[in-house]
């Protein structure tokens, strides 16, 4: 039989994250290793998500892809970075307080709602996923 | 030989000094850190750290310098570190503070730990200071100058390098010395400052922002992220968690709504948007189409089921794509009604899947029936294969399987298949090579042919030796898996329900779960442009003919009750789970249907139609195959047809759900069967008008 759901794992990969990114509301997605924090593969306006942050009061939301085009590469790549470190570290230290509080549990899903998005994080033993969408308007 | 002596004393000096300088580094560092006092905390590694460095050193001077001298009488003075160290040890485990303090005030360091015998013979001469410290050195125990690590991250690294100079050698001269101490103290310093974060991250459980600036530690080059991203173990991952994902996102209700904020009007949507049938308390609405590009593209849904166990879960099962002969032929998906874009699961076959059902014993199991003849158990915690298939020869099928089901109780069931030839074959779920037990229906004497084709079959809920199939030539046969009194195993000749002129495409037996037993109603679906009610008479019954009968040579001929005659070919009829009067039907202009014997029988309650999908062709994709009612609840139904879309539908309080359900709505129907059979037996029509 030709099994050809596991016939292209990188197409299978692009179909799974792809179908992610084009549901309505998200951002970006990140996936990450656990264990170092590696950027293991990005999609989406990653960069856009730091700069909302950063550059809220100035900004309107229109204004982010001008700031997307006008950011060079390595400034993009770096507040990617920026964000997978701060999701990072963020997810170490729930992993720390679930170990706190029993030491065979384990952290399982994080969502974290800001008054401008959410950030649904999937830990793993070995890698993360984070997505990053818009919350519905309330 | 006194010289010797004072070699040493001074190297003891030394070390107790450099102790001294660090254990007071230490301790204001956890005083500055930790306000509850010195004394509480226990040893950590990093202080068993420190003393290994510390003994390390000790070695360095004076194993080495004993070496040296062995035949000196200044052997006495020095002792084996051990002893040292353990008094080390007692020292700062007991009382670290009060040691410290004591040490910054006596210049003369460690005066407790020098107390044996051979050390007095040593403070005869007196302490010389600090200074003096610094006016002898390695000079015994170096041959080259000592090259400072580039970096000194971890002890293993700074102690290796530091053990070859520990060799005896011409002194060095001051300014080497000093400059020496001066790395070894940065060394130290660097080690503390690394010690000091990691036992913050270990008891505080805080990362220090210095943590996030070597973030990551390293980027992946091009071929690591590669392997990563192709390993199963990533697939896997990525499968299971933007599964949670996407049901995180497709979770409609906002649990931060703040219902005392103004909010934008929203309409009730319920009325004006949507796909909606029917009306008041008998609406039927569109909830959901579940339909993936991948797998539901050119492929007819040729079955359905409901999750018994989950009820937020249904099954597919499709026929091939004609266009992509490289996926696999059979697909069986099962969607979640709380992650609409993709299939919770997708099982695969090398046939067309016909029929597909979960097993109603073990929420794990899903059993399904092929065009190959091959009944197919899969497992959803084993991935797409089945785990368990039929053979395709010898005693199983060897014709298409359009109907399987699993009867029996907990402890004791079997999978029951039937084949277009006849063939009846009992299966054990947990072997599937062989069947357990095989039957053939033949079409009884007054049939100028022998052959019987089954196109479905029913088990009623109280019996799993008793059966209905619905043959090719639009009669309906009982059927017993066993002999049993006045009956051999097959088609019961004695009956046949006979009224279709088409093949029957589906019979349902009631659900029967309420006050009043309407187990033995079945309705069935036929391409005559019908769907009949009938009566079922008990498996055991050997009466004689009853009033309706047309006896004809020892044989009874049953006719429906009723007869809900329709604009098109019917495909699938089934009794609603809760409302006893309430059942749907799927015809082949894409029409579901809702009927309430009890309200009308001539006209349905409700009546819609799924929504097209916008990519869908037009022309013939609207026939609908099958309709499923969700068993626990009875609101929710799901129907499919040619276009490959599941859709589901909610219905209102009157069709379905289990509130405001009257005892009154089974003694109606009953009522109303009592009165069709008194009709029927007046004028013996097939059809009755009521």
């Amino acid at each position: 039989m030709s099994d050809t759901a596991l016939g292209n794992v990188s197409d299978a990969l692009e179909e799974t994250l792809g179908r992610l990114s084009k549901k309505p509301g998200v951002k970006a997605t990140i996936v990450l290793d656990r264990v170092s924090g590696s950027i293991l593969k990005t999609s989406g306006q990653v960069a856009s998500i730091r700069k909302t942050n950063s550059s809220n009061q100035t900004v309107g939301s229109g204004s982010f892809s001008n700031n997307d085009t006008a950011a060079p590469g390595s400034s993009l790549d770096q507040g990617v970075e920026e964000l997978a470190s701060m999701v990072w570290n963020f997810v170490s230290s729930a992993g720390d307080l679930v170990q706190g509080i029993d030491t065979e549990d384990e952290l399982k899903l994080l969502r974290l709602r800001t008054k401008k998005q959410e950030l649904v994080i999937v830990p793993d033993a070995k890698y993360l996923l984070i997505v990053v969408h818009d919350t519905p308007p309330a | 030989m006194q010289q010797r002596r004072d070699e040493i004393i001074a190297k003891r000096e030394r070390l107790a000094e450099l102790k001294r300088q660090r254990e007071l580094r230490a301790s204001q560092a956890t005083a500055s850190r930790q306000s509850i006092g010195t004394d509480l905390i226990s040893p950590t590694p990093s202080r068993l750290e420190n003393r290994r460095e510390i003994e390390s050193l000790i070695k360095n001077l004076v194993g080495e310098s004993l070496s040296t001298g062995a035949n000196s009488p200044a052997r006495r003075g020095s002792r084996p570190n051990s002893v040292l160290s353990a008094g080390e040890l007692s020292n700062e485990t007991s009382d670290i503070g009060s040691f410290q303090i004591g040490q910054q005030k006596a210049p003369t360091p460690q005066p407790q730990v020098l107390s044996t015998v051979s050390l007095t013979t040593i403070y005869e001469c007196p302490p010389s200071p600090v200074k003096e410290v610094f006016s002898y050195s390695k000079g015994v125990q170096t041959t080259e100058e000592w090259i400072p690590p580039n970096r000194a991250r971890a002890f293993s690294e700074s102690d290796n390098e530091e053990l070859p100079t520990a060799t005896p050698s011409k002194r060095l001269s001051r300014r080497e010395r000093d400059r020496e101490e001066e790395l070894r103290e940065k060394i130290r310093r660097e080690i503390e400052e690394e010690l000091k974060a990691t036992r913050e991250l270990v008891t505080d459980g805080v990362l220090k922002p210095t943590s996030a600036a070597n973030f990551p530690v390293r980027a992946l080059t091009g071929e690591e992220l590669k392997a990563v991203t192709q390993s199963n173990d990533f697939m896997d991952f990525l499968d299971r968690s933007t599964k949670v994902i996407e049901k995180a996102l497709d979770q409609e209700y906002d649990i931060l709504t703040d219902y005392t904020l103004q909010v934008v009007d929203v309409d009730d949507d319920d009325e004006q948007h949507g796909n909606i049938g029917g009306k008041g308390r008998r609406k039927v609405k569109e909830v959901v189409q579940f339909y993936d590009d991948r797998y539901s593209k050119k492929r007819m849904i040729s079955s359905i089921d409901f999750s018994p166990k989950f009820p937020e879960l249904v099954l597919a099962s499709y026929t091939k794509n004609p266009t992509a002969p490289h996926d696999p032929d059979g697909i069986v998906q099962v969607w979640n009604m709380h992650l609409q874009d993709r299939a919770e699961f997708v099982f695969q076959a090398q046939s067309d899947i016909l029929t597909a059902k979960f097993s109603p014993f073990h929420p794990n199991l899903i059993i399904g029936g092929a065009y190959s003849g091959q009944v197919l158990l899969w497992d959803n915690r084993a991935g797409k294969a089945p785990v368990q298939k039929t053979p395709l020869t010898g005693s199983g099928h060897t014709h298409p399987v359009y109907c399987v089901d699993i009867v029996g109780t907990q402890n004791a069931n079997n999978i029951i298949s039937c084949s277009t030839d006849g063939a009846v074959c009992g299966w054990s779920v947990d072997m599937l090579a062989q069947p357990q037990e095989s039957l053939t229906l033949v079409a009884p004497p007054p049939a100028k042919n022998e052959d019987l084709s089954p196109t479905c079959m029913a088990f009623p809920q109280a019996d799993p030796t008793f059966f209905l199939v619905g043959s090719e030539e639009g009669t309906i046969f009982p059927c017993h898996r066993y002999d049993r009194a006045g009956a051999k195993a097959g088609v019961d000749a004695r009956v046949s329900y006979r009224g279709h002129a088409a093949p029957v495409m589906s019979v349902n037996f009631h659900p029967a779960r309420g006050p009043v037993d309407l187990g033995d109603l079945v309705l069935s679906s036929s391409l005559d442009w019908s769907v009949k009610m009938w009566k079922v008479r008990a498996p055991a019954a050997t009466s004689a003919v009853g009033p309706g009968l047309g006896a004809v040579g020892g044989e009874a001929h049953v006719t429906p009750l009723l007869d809900f005659v329709r604009e098109d070919v019917v495909y699938d009829a089934a009794w609603s789970p809760i409302k006893p009067g309430v059942f749907s039907l799927v015809d082949g202009a894409g029409w579901l249907e809702l009927w309430d014997i009890t309200v009308e029988t001539e006209e349905p309650v409700a009546r819609i139609s799924p929504s097209p999908r916008k990519d869908g062709r037009t022309m013939l994709s609207k026939s609908l195959n099958k309709v499923a009612w969700e068993q626990s609840e009875g609101k929710r139904l799901a129907t499919g047809g040619i276009d490959g879309a599941l859709t589901m539908f909610e219905v209102g309080p009157d069709l379905g759900g289990k509130e405001g359900l009257k005892n009154e709505e089974w003694t109606n129907v009953k009522k109303l069967v009592n009165r069709l059979e008194a009709v029927r037996g007046v004028n013996g029509a097939a059809s009755v008008v009521v």
